[in-house]
């Protein structure tokens, strides 16, 4: 079929001569030169991310190409970067509109990285979701110099429309039964309300633990497990020493949480302040408000379970988080470092035998209530 | 182009098998890849976006693609399914909260149009960890006797970090898939 196609460019190029002189011929022909070159250009494009496809690499080569959307992209942002500098200049009757036209312009920057993002290397995505929230910051910037009396603001801005706060469904009640099978219960702590709970693993064999439905407890965890879950708390504590595989948190409020671990997920979490050791990037979905601080707990023997488990070294990664529910949006406004004056400093449950009640007014002492 | 070039090239692409690896986040899926592909799986952040690894199984080219499991990015696994041959559907085994959502995410899955000539293997992985349930287990709560009779699937317990069951899973998928298409060969 491609062959038909070279075919036919071919007869209808008798004489080179005869072309150069009919204006009309020598229309088609250059229409016709360009389909060509044009199906030549896929056929190689799509040889190339086959072959790169072939290497064995850790690159993410795609059926979408990322220099087409990274060129879209720059010239996107170079032309709301000239908008902006121009609104300096401009009649300030029309600065509204001209500001709400970039915002809309910047929007569909977002969207379109958003709508790229499932091929782009994530360091694309990041960087280019990185210059959106820039074009934003310059935009506000500009909008506070330029529009002082008004109060100006933006749809995605200001506490009350902000999507995460509002519940989105209620958590529903799941069905234990299902096709005739009844899952069992996990090893955990469920269902307690103002009590200190103390459990430690050394030496037994508990791979994947639970903690459930708590309010207003501290929970201490010592020696090592493999998978920890973390479902539901409120107003709790929570220092666990370290998990070999992944802490999966979701539903958390009010909480402080210090713990180690070689992955760290957090769902649905409000108010909380995260102390963590990890290996690889924590990341947060649906959250808001929360903050992050280092690891800070100590308790007889902590050090060499760190070790044992490779998580002695400092990896700084507690505040590498990333937000996936605004990986389509601009810079993460739900998480933060916590500041150094705020932080609880180093926590000793050595002595943790006992176990005495916590009152539960001393839980709501925390660094958030200023807020 | 000579027609043997194109034979050629065809021939090469024969070969070549696309496996879609989806499943809940912090299912396993990326330190599965990592470790079928003999490589470090120390340290493995949750996936944003995809990975692509391609590597040779027997006389086969997998091309392995790996999708991130986060509930927001869900939505983008629909942009993966074209052309996939067989698809592994990963299941944390020891997260027993989580078995609906799981189950519920596997049936919408399947209902997909474009994924219905696909081979399923599903990995009920992380079978190192005690309190797991056992692949029959999990078979029972997927309810995967009731999937649809024309469905090629199988069922096969795992860990990602013994590496036990990946072969055994991965050898079932290539077989499948491979006498599925290339009867010829
Ligand atoms: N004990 C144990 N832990 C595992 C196993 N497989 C994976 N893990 C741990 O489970 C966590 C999640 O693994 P990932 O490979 O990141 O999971 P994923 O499915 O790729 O997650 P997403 O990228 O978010 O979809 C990590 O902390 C792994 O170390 C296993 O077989 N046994
Ligand atoms: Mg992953």
């Amino acid at each position: 079929m491609e062959n038909e196609e070279e075919a036919e460019a071919l007869s209808s190029n008798p004489t080179r001569e005869a072309l150069d002189l009919d204006p009309a011929l020598q229309k088609k022909r250059q229409t016709m030169l360009e389909r060509l070159s044009n199906r030549h250009q896929t056929r190689t494009d799509s040889s190339l991310t086959r072959r790169s496809a072939e290497s064995d690499s850790a690159s993410s080569p795609s059926f979408e190409s990322t220099s087409t959307f990274l060129s879209r992209f720059s010239n996107s942002k170079s032309s709301i970067e000239s908008q902006l500098a121009q609104c300096r200049l401009s009649d300030p009757t029309q600065l509204k509109p001209q500001l709400d036209q970039i915002s809309s312009s910047i929007s569909d920057l977002e969207k379109l990285v958003a709508e790229n993002s499932y091929f782009l290397p994530s360091y694309e995505v990041r960087s280019s979701l990185k210059a959106v929230s820039d074009l934003r910051q310059s935009l506000e910037n500009l909008s506070a110099e330029l529009l002082p009396k008004k109060k100006f603001s933006f749809r995605n801005k200001g506490p009350k429309k902000d999507p995460i706060a509002e519940p989105k469904e209620k958590e529903k009640e799941k069905e234990p039964e299902k096709s005739g099978f009844r899952v069992p219960a996990s090893p955990g702590i469920w269902n307690k309300k103002g009590e200190t709970l103390v459990h430690n693993f050394k030496g037994s064999e508990v791979g994947e633990f639970t903690i459930s439905d708590l309010d207003s407890c501290e929970v201490r965890l010592m020696g090592s497990v493999r998978a920890l879950f973390v479902h539901r708390l409120r107003n709790c504590k929570v220092y666990t020493g370290p998990v070999t595989g992944s802490v999966l948190i979701e539903g958390v409020e009010g909480c402080v949480l210090v713990m180690a671990s070689h992955q760290i997920r957090i769902h649905n979490a409000k108010r909380c302040d995260f102390y963590l050791r990890v290996r690889s990037r924590p990341i947060i979905e649906d959250s808001c408000e929360v903050r992050f601080a280092p690891y800070c707990l100590s308790y007889k023997g902590i050090e060499e379970e760190l070790r044992e488990t490779t998580l002695d070294e400092e990896t700084e990664n507690w505040a590498n988080v990333d937000d996936f529910l605004w990986l389509r949006a601009v810079q993460s406004p739900n998480w933060s470092v916590l500041p150094e004056n705020e932080r609880v400093g180093l926590i000793d449950i050595s002595n943790s035998e006992e176990v005495r009640p916590l009152p539960v007014l001393l839980v709501s002492m925390c660094a958030w209530s200023k807020r | 182009m000579g027609l043997l070039s194109i034979i050629r090239k065809i021939k090469r692409k024969e070969k070549e098998i696309r496996i879609l690896m989806v499943g809940l986040d912090n299912s396993g899926k990326t330190t599965i890849v990592l470790r079928i592909n003999g490589e470090d799986t120390s340290v493995v952040s949750p996936t944003l976006g995809f990975n692509i690894k391609t590597l040779t199984y027997q006389k086969y080219t997998l091309n392995i693609w790996d999708v991130g499991g986060q509930k927001t990015i869900r939505s983008y696994w629909r942009n993966y399914f074209e052309q996939t041959d067989g698809l592994v559907w990963v299941v944390d085994s020891s997260d027993l909260r989580r078995l609906d959502d799981c189950k519920m995410e596997l049936d919408n899955l399947l209902k997909e149009e474009r994924l219905s000539g696909s081979s399923l293997l599903i990995l009920a992985n992380k079978q190192d960890i005690k309190g797991s349930l056992t692949p029959e287990e999990i078979g029972k709560v997927l309810n995967l006797e009731a999937m649809d009779r024309t469905r090629h699937w199988n069922i096969v317990g795992c860990s990602a970090y013994t590496g036990e069951g990946l072969l055994e899973g991965f050898d079932w998928l290539v077989q499948d898939i491979a006498s599925r298409i290339y009867v010829l060969d």
